[in-house]
């Protein structure tokens, strides 16, 4: 799959803010003694605000049409994309209301505001949920049709909000928060396991082959003629192909930048490697989710001439 | 109803006029314009809601040519339609048509994600998602001389390896052809079936040889003798 | 043709589109030569839909790919727009011009042509490329009197013509259909596509649906040859040999059609059998100078062309002074029983199996003899006799470029027709029909002019069917006449000229320099050149004065082509879907095997441009240059236009370039008066006309009484005369005693023209090696290279069809994958290819379906950037590539006298494109894109710039709209 520079940067940015806020909110509501902080809570919630609506503005750009972008919230009964967007919005109230809380109220809120908090959270796993089921629900690509991409999302916004948010805290208390730690190390382990599953689970080729593709299931099928000599939508979209070497390097990258790296920095426990941690993590899972489409191959190919997917 | 094509692939000898025509009908029909970029420059990419492809199948020197022309196939599952969250893709519930209302798609390309089949290809000026309308605006189009009232790739087709007709009638000509030539569904094991079916290549045909029974003039010019016949 | 004809119409559809402005007509496609009827829906002068017209003859209502994108030709940038002239003092192929009028344009013309009429008119040579006017543009020429005219047919395929013409009287190419209806065996040599297009497809399905047996002979397995039942994988170049070798297999069984050959062929006639003296290999003629036979009943010679005589097929006689003959039955089973025709020997020269070539022959006979047909219909054969049936041995056979683009094509083509005539299949229900006006008596009775003088039309045309060698268009020294010598002892049978060797010949002044090159409709400074890249300096060569080899180079085009650039004077043309046209009889018209048809092109569009139909310029010219045939006693012009032309002129009384209705009143077909209203009658009945054969005259038409007659009254055929078939061809026979010289006439005087003649001039058809193959060494060259029609493409035209070169912009090279592991060239890697005329770079594309010692491409898709309306750096222009280049005009130069000779059938002068051989290199690392590269050409002055987007439609698209309710509440599905 062609990998979208504004479709990475909505599902990372996003899915920190979303995992960001939730553990925000939960680490908050929980008692966490460092998070009953005014200063760290509107610091964090802002992050997440601004890297949800960032991520958002930015998945409009790879809309072809978005003058249309209106109208996906209208297909809610069937539609993932649909659900995340009604989802999205729905969300947005009840962080406001949070946030506001918090300035009018600080650490110490009302039943309202946190109703509100928690309504917040749940909205932020349950978008980022349905992020992961546009994915997941593709039975056209098989290394994104399995329960192991709402984890991998889950997990992976997770953790890069814990990295933020042990991050914001230690900015702004000039000192990391042991349990922030580990709980983001934790997390951390849990992507990188997540992760490694994701990856160790679509190396084995499975699925539609060729042979299945043209109905012709007693000997070698190859393509001669793919109907065009320049490029097609088709091929734009779902021919992408890096070479297998490249792939290995960019997991190499991958797992050190969102994962080794940050977690042998956090385990320092210096506040100010805190920041950069979270900033190499984001810097990883650009290049995690990256590798998530590139390494998809959509069944169209094998009309195009690949064997399996 | 069930409406669809059977495409045959024993006749088809991939001459793409199916998909000239298509382009030419839809570029003004409902779905239209199929636009075109770098029409005339350097590597022209347009839209198209047909598209020919040929494949080998067997190694040399036991092996066949196979042109397979595709379209979409108006899947009874159209993932396509579910993932639409405009509600722009749609699948008309009285014959089992699969249309984007082109007024309401925003262009984010998750339907053409959702099909098996490549059917659905983003018009590259519109930003709108473009397919096969199964010609729509000619099968009901009670302006037009009954005979026409067929999908454009079906009238057009110089071998008539394309069939347009109802799935859901078993007397309809495509079920017929479906169930007598052993038609198949591609990729079926995705579970979208889909209705366009394809008819596989037959048995070459074997032809007899005369029995000679040895009978040979190989030696002498002369054994063959002249039999009277009146010119 | 569906179950659910009429759906019901569903509410909540909305009216599709507003129909109040469109408007349907019927014209003639022209997007290749098949000429399909198509019926066009036109709004505000724009296209909205071309679709087949369902009434037509020949295509029945479908369309091939480039019918359906007859918009986008509509469209095209590169469309001419105004004459232009190059301007002075700019370089020829520079591609400055300047825009001039009509009236400019023409009076220019006027005088350049009228000066060149007033004294040498051979100094004009005008040569036409892909047309279907060749009746008008060949009958200008002979009113100008110029020997130097010819069409596309020396370059294309005038070896199928020939070889048909001079066996029976029709051929493959457009001259006779398979019986699609009744054939149960059907064998394809050759043919990737073809001018029949739409037919051959639609003939196809009704055999596949039949279950008749469908046999390809192709080293490819694309396209049509996908579909056949059976792929013969041959080597380029060698049908001949698998043919005969069919031939040899049904003789050693007998299982030949003793009946039909007595009948119907000269297989039975005596020849003389003297070798070394003059006479040899002619036939035995009586008092009458009949040819002879052996009647078996009466026991005595008698004349061959009588009926109810009992002729013996085999025999060895003694003429009445003792000369030895024999039939000519008799030379054929010695020469066809030699071991070199035996399966496995044939088996090694072709790479077909022995038993493979064993078994189809015998699958054929099967067919022909133990399942042939009977249509009991009643008819008279030429002699007057009632026979109560026609005999159908179904089997059939196509051929075409495989076979004609060999320089052994006339012979092989000649073989295929002996094989089918051996089986009885000839114009019989099932077997391979004629198509009027075909057949015509061996060879057609049109001699070509040899003799021009100033301000004289010629007696008779420039090209024609030569018997003997005093019909040569040579001078006394036996030097040629026509600047493509034609009709020399290069090619004497060349009966549609050399194209091919214009350029070349007129350059090197051989035989002499001209003044005037006129090119309506050949883009010869490209796709249609050997050796492109050095046609192009030639184009362009100078003498030592300054002045141009070539002083003056007219072009119709109706698209800036690479010959464009090459013009001194551009004329644009209107396209297809502008203009008046005849697809005329005179011609070769649009017929089926059971109807005489022809058809006219209306215009449907009207042009927004300044541009003149190239009909209407000839018509024009001709009237300003005062021909004869345009002129009245008082010099005054005829024809106001072409349409008034076709109407009023008469090439004899009656008969004029349309058939049908004619006569004042429209009520007459095939001959008749003209008729004021013969547009508006056609225009009618949809741009067509047919007239149906009555059952009786439907087959065996070469002696079926009926049939000959309607054909002498149509002007067809000059006498009822039996067409008899010449299996073996006396013809051949009286050059071959030329290049003896043992022939009372003209011979040649050069050691090499008697070689070519004694070798070549088989009076049977045989095998012989390629002439390339024999000159250049086979082990540096491994590889045939060929190629083949795309079928969405036709020639140079589509390049600039913005919805087909979608489908192709650039072809590769295309080798066996075993093959090319051999050589270690990897899929899609760029490769030297390398001939003995020079080397190309290309990219390879890998597959199964390919003789291994074949390599191939699809035919013209490389073009001039710039030109056609396409970006300098179009695919196209990059990656594309021509396998022109490789292949030269001339034969591969050894320091002999044949360097001089044309690249072509010694026979026919048919340009031997597929002869071509090669050796294949990997192309350093590095090494990417086609070589060699032309620089962009220039666009015309006010060339409209093509746009980067496209979004065609005729009117504003109708959207189908889901109500918001339904997306709101619908469920799952
Ligand atoms: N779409 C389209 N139609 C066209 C044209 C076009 O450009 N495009 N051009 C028109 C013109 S001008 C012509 S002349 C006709 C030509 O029509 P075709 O006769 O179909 O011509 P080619 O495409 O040259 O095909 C030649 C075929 O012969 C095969 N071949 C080559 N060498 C040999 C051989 O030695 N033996 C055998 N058995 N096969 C061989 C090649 O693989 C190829 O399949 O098509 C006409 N129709
Ligand atoms: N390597 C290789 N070369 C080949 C062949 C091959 O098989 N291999 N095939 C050969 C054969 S069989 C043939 S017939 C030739 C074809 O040779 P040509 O007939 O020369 O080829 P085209 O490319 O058809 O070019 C004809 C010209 O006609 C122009 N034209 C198109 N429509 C119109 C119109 O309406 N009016 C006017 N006035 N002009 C128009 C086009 O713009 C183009 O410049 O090519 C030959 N060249
Ligand atoms: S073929 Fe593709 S576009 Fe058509 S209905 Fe099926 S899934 Fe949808
Ligand atoms: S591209 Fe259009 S039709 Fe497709 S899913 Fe998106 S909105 Fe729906
Ligand atoms: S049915 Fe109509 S829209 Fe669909 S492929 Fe055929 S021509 Fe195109
Ligand atoms: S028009 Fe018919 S023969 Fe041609 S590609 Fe389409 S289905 Fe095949
Ligand atoms: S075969 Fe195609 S291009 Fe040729 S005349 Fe027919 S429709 Fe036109
Ligand atoms: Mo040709």
């Amino acid at each position: 799959m062609h990998p979208a520079f504004s479709v990475l940067v909505f599902t990372v940015l996003s899915g920190a803010g979303y995992g960001l806020i939730s553990l925000l909110v939960l680490a908050h509501l929980a008692g966490i003694p460092q998070l009953q902080d005014t200063a760290v809570l509107l610091a964090g919630g802002l992050l997440a605000f601004l890297l949800i609506t960032g991520g958002l503005l930015s998945s409009t750009l790879h809309l072809a049409n978005p003058k249309n972008a209106w109208r996906a919230f209208s297909r809610f009964r069937t539609s993932w994309l649909s659900r995340e967007a009604v989802f999205a919005v729905l969300f947005y109230p009840f962080l406001l209301l949070y946030l506001f809380g918090i300035y009018r109220q600080g650490a110490e809120l009302g039943a309202l505001f946190k109703l509100a908090g928690i309504l917040a959270a749940t909205l932020a796993l349950v978008t980022l949920f349905c992020t992961s089921m546009i994915y997941a629900s593709l039975k056209t690509i098989r290394q994104w049709n399995s329960a192991l991409t709402p984890l991998n999302y889950l997990a992976l916004g997770l953790m890069s909000g814990a990295l933020l948010l042990a991050a914001v805290q230690a900015v702004a208390q000039g000192g990391l928060a042991a349990v922030l730690q580990q709980l983001a190390l934790g997390l951390v382990l849990l992507g990188a396991v997540a992760k490694l599953i994701y990856l160790f689970w679509i190396g084995k080729p499975a699925g539609s082959t060729i042979h299945t593709a043209t109905g012709f299931t007693q000997a070698s099928v190859r393509l001669l003629d793919q109907g065009h000599t320049a490029n097609s939508f088709l091929n734009d979209e779902f021919g992408y192909r890096v070479e297998a070497e490249r792939l290995m390097k960019l997991r190499y990258l991958m797992v050190g930048l969102a994962f080794v790296l940050p977690f042998m920095l956090l385990l320092s426990g210096q506040a100010w490697l805190a920041p950069a941690a979270s900033v190499l993590a984001i810097a990883g899972l650009l290049t995690e989710r990256w590798l998530f489409f590139a390494e998809a191959r959509h069944v169209v190919r094998l009309f195009h001439g690949e064997q399996h997917t | 109803m069930k409406l669809g094509l059977v495409v045959d692939l024993d006749t088809c000898v991939g001459c793409h006029g199916c998909a000239t025509a298509c382009k030419q009908w839809n570029t003004s029909g409902t779905i239209g314009p199929l636009s075109d970029k770098d029409p005339y420059g350097r590597d022209p990419n347009g839209a198209w809601l047909n598209r020919i492809r040929t494949y080998e199948v067997g190694d040399t020197p036991n092996s066949k040519t196979v042109n397979m022309p595709m379209s979409c196939m108006h899947c009874d599952n159209a993932a396509c339609v579910t993932v639409c969250p405009t509600g722009a893709s749609y699948k008309r519930e009285e014959d089992g048509i699969v249309l984007v209302d082109q007024d309401k798609c925003m262009g984010c390309n998750l339907c053409s994600w959702a099909c098996p089949y490549g059917a659905r290809e983003l018009d590259p000026h519109q930003g709108t998602m473009k397919k096969c309308t199964l010609c729509v605006d000619r099968i009901y189009d009670e302006r037009l001389p009954k005979g026409e009232r067929q999908p454009a790739c079906v009238l057009t087709c110089p071998t008539k390896s394309r069939v347009f007709g109802d799935f859901d009638d078993p007397d309809s000509e495509v079920s017929r052809l479906a169930r007598e030539r052993g038609g198949k569904q591609l990729m079926p094991e995705l579970g979208y079936n889909p209705v366009n079916t394809y008819l596989p290549p037959r048995n070459k045909k074997q032809q007899a040889a005369y029995e000679t029974s040895g009978r040979s003039v190989k030696d002498t010019v002369k054994q063959w003798v002249n039999k009277v016949i009146a010119r | 043709m569906t179950s659910q004809a009429s759906l019901p119409v569903t509410t909540g559809l909305p009216e599709f589109e507003n129909r109040s402005n469109q408007q349907t007509k019927y014209t003639t496609c022209y997007m290749c030569a098949c000429r399909c009827g198509i019926k066009v829906t036109v709004e505000d002068n724009q296209v909205r839909f071309i679709q087949g017209n369902p009434n037509h003859p020949i295509n029945k209502g479908v369309l091939c790919a480039k019918g359906n994108s007859g918009i986008m030709k509509q469209l095209s940038p590169a469309k001419l727009s105004k004459p232009l002239l190059r301007k002075p003092g700019t370089e020829r192929g520079a591609g400055e011009f300047e825009e001039i009028s009509w009236a400019q344009a023409l009076d220019m013309l006027e005088q350049r042509l009228a000066r060149i009429r007033a004294t040498d008119p051979n100094k004009l040579a005008y040569f036409t490329g892909r047309d279907q006017m060749q009746a008008l543009t060949g009958m200008w020429a002979s009113q100008f009197g110029t020997l130097n005219w010819a069409a596309h047919g020396g370059f294309c395929s005038v070896n199928m013509a020939a070889g048909g013409l001079y066996t029976m009287g029709h051929a493959f190419w457009e001259f006779g259909d398979p019986d699609w209806d009744n054939t149960k065996y059907f064998m394809m040599w050759g043919v990737a596509e073809d001018h029949s297009s739409n037919p051959i497809k639609l003939g196809l399905k009704k055999l596949k649906e039949r279950g008749a047996k469908f046999v390809a002979v192709n080293p490819v397995r694309t396209g049509y040859q996908a579909i056949a039942d059976e792929w013969v994988a041959i080597r380029p170049g060698t049908d001949a040999i698998f043919a005969l070798s069919m031939v040899q297999v049904l003789l050693k069984h007998r299982l030949v059609d003793e009946e039909f050959l007595i009948r119907y062929t000269n297989a039975p006639q005596l020849v003389v059998n003297t070798p070394g003296q003059k006479g040899d290999g002619l036939f035995f003629r009586g008092q009458s100078g009949q040819p002879q036979v052996w009647d078996l009943v009466k026991q005595q010679f008698v004349d061959a062309n009588l009926p109810d005589i009992s002729p013996a097929l085999f025999g060895e006689f003694e003429m009445p002074d003792g000369t030895p003959v024999r039939t000519a039955m008799s030379i054929m089973l010695d020469k066809y029983m030699d071991p070199q025709y035996a399966p496995e020997n044939a088996a090694k020269e072709c790479g077909v199996a022995a038993e493979d070539i064993e078994r189809i022959a015998l699958e054929m006979a099967q067919v022909a003899f133990k399942e042939s047909i009977t249509l009991d219909i009643e008819w008279t054969d030429w002699a007057g006799r009632k026979q109560d049936k026609f005999i159908g041995r179904p089997v059939s056979m196509h051929a075409m470029r495989g076979i004609s683009a060999h320089s052994n094509g006339f012979q092989t083509c000649r073989a295929i027709h002996l094989l089918q005539v051996m089986l009885g299949t000839i114009d019989c229900p099932g077997g391979h029909l004629a198509k009027p006006p075909f057949p015509k008596h061996v060879p057609p009775g049109i001699k070509p002019a040899k003799v021009s003088a100033p301000n004289t039309p010629l007696k008779s045309p420039p090209l024609g069917f030569p018997t003997c060698p005093e019909d040569l268009v040579i001078d006394a020294d036996g030097n040629p006449l026509r600047i493509d010598k034609a009709y020399s002892w290069d090619a004497p049978i060349s009966c549609h000229g050399l194209m091919h060797m214009v350029i070349s010949n007129a350059v090197k002044g051989d035989p002499y320099k001209i003044d005037t090159l006129m090119l309506f409709m050949a883009n010869m400074a490209w796709n249609s050149s050997m050796n492109t890249a050095q046609t192009i300096e030639m184009l362009c060569a100078k003498e030592a004065d300054g002045e141009y080899k070539i002083p003056f180079i007219v072009c119709s085009d109706a698209f800036n082509s690479e010959m464009v650039a090459y013009s001194d004077l551009v004329l644009p043309d209107t396209t297809y879907l502008e203009r008046y046209d005849t697809i005329s009889m005179l011609d070769r018209p649009i017929s089926e095997p059971h109807a005489a048809c022809d058809s006219v092109r209306i215009p449907v569009i009207a042009p927004d441009r300044d541009v003149l139909s190239w009909q209407e310029v000839m018509v024009e010219l001709a009237g300003r240059l005062g021909f004869p045939a345009f002129t009245d006693q008082a010099g005054e012009r005829r024809y106001t236009d072409y349409k008034d032309f076709i109407v009023n002129f008469e090439k004899e009384p009656g008969i004029g370039f349309l058939a049908g209705y004619r006569g004042k009143d429209g009520d007459k077909s095939l001959r008749g008066e003209p008729n004021p209203r013969q547009w508006e009658a056609y225009e009618e009945n949809e741009g067509f006309f047919e007239h149906h054969l009555a059952p009786n005259q439907r087959y065996m038409r070469h002696a079926n009484r009926d049939y000959l007659e309607l054909a002498k009254e149509a002007g067809w055929v000059g006498s009822t005369d039996q067409i008899l078939i010449e299996l073996y061809s006396e013809k051949l026979q009286t050059f071959r005693l030329a290049g003896q010289g043992l022939y009372d006439g003209p011979m040649p005087t050069e050691e090499h023209h008697k070689e070519r003649l004694v070798k070549y001039f088989d009076p049977l058809p045989f095998y012989y090696m390629p002439l390339e193959e024999q000159r250049i060494d086979r082990d540096k060259y491994p590889f045939h290279a060929v190629n083949q029609r795309p079928m969405f493409m036709y020639h140079s035209w589509d390049s600039q069809n913005a919805w087909l070169r979608q489908i192709m912009s650039q072809n590769y090279l295309f080798m066996n994958r075993v093959a090319a592991e051999k050589q270690g060239i990897e899929d899609l890697s760029w490769v030297w290819v390398e001939s003995h005329n020079g080397k190309i770079r290309v990219q390879v594309k890998l597959m199964e379906g390919s003789n291994e010692q074949t390599v191939w491409t699809w035919n013209a898709i490389a073009k001039r950037g710039g030109a056609w309306g396409l970006a300098d750096d179009a695919n196209e222009a990059t990656d594309g590539f021509l396998m022109n280049h490789l292949i030269s005009e001339l034969l591969p130069q050894k320091g002999d006298k044949v360097d001089r000779v044309t690249n072509s059938d010694p026979v026919t002068g048919q340009a031997a494109w597929y002869d071509l051989r090669v050796s294949i290199s990997p192309a350093a690392p590095g090494e990417t894109g086609t070589w060699p590269s032309f620089g962009a050409l220039k666009p015309q002055p006010n060339a409209k710039s093509s746009p980067q987007m496209l979004s065609y439609s005729s009117h504003e698209n109708v959207n189908l709209v889901r109500p918001m309710s339904d997306i709101l509440t619908r469920g799952e599905k």
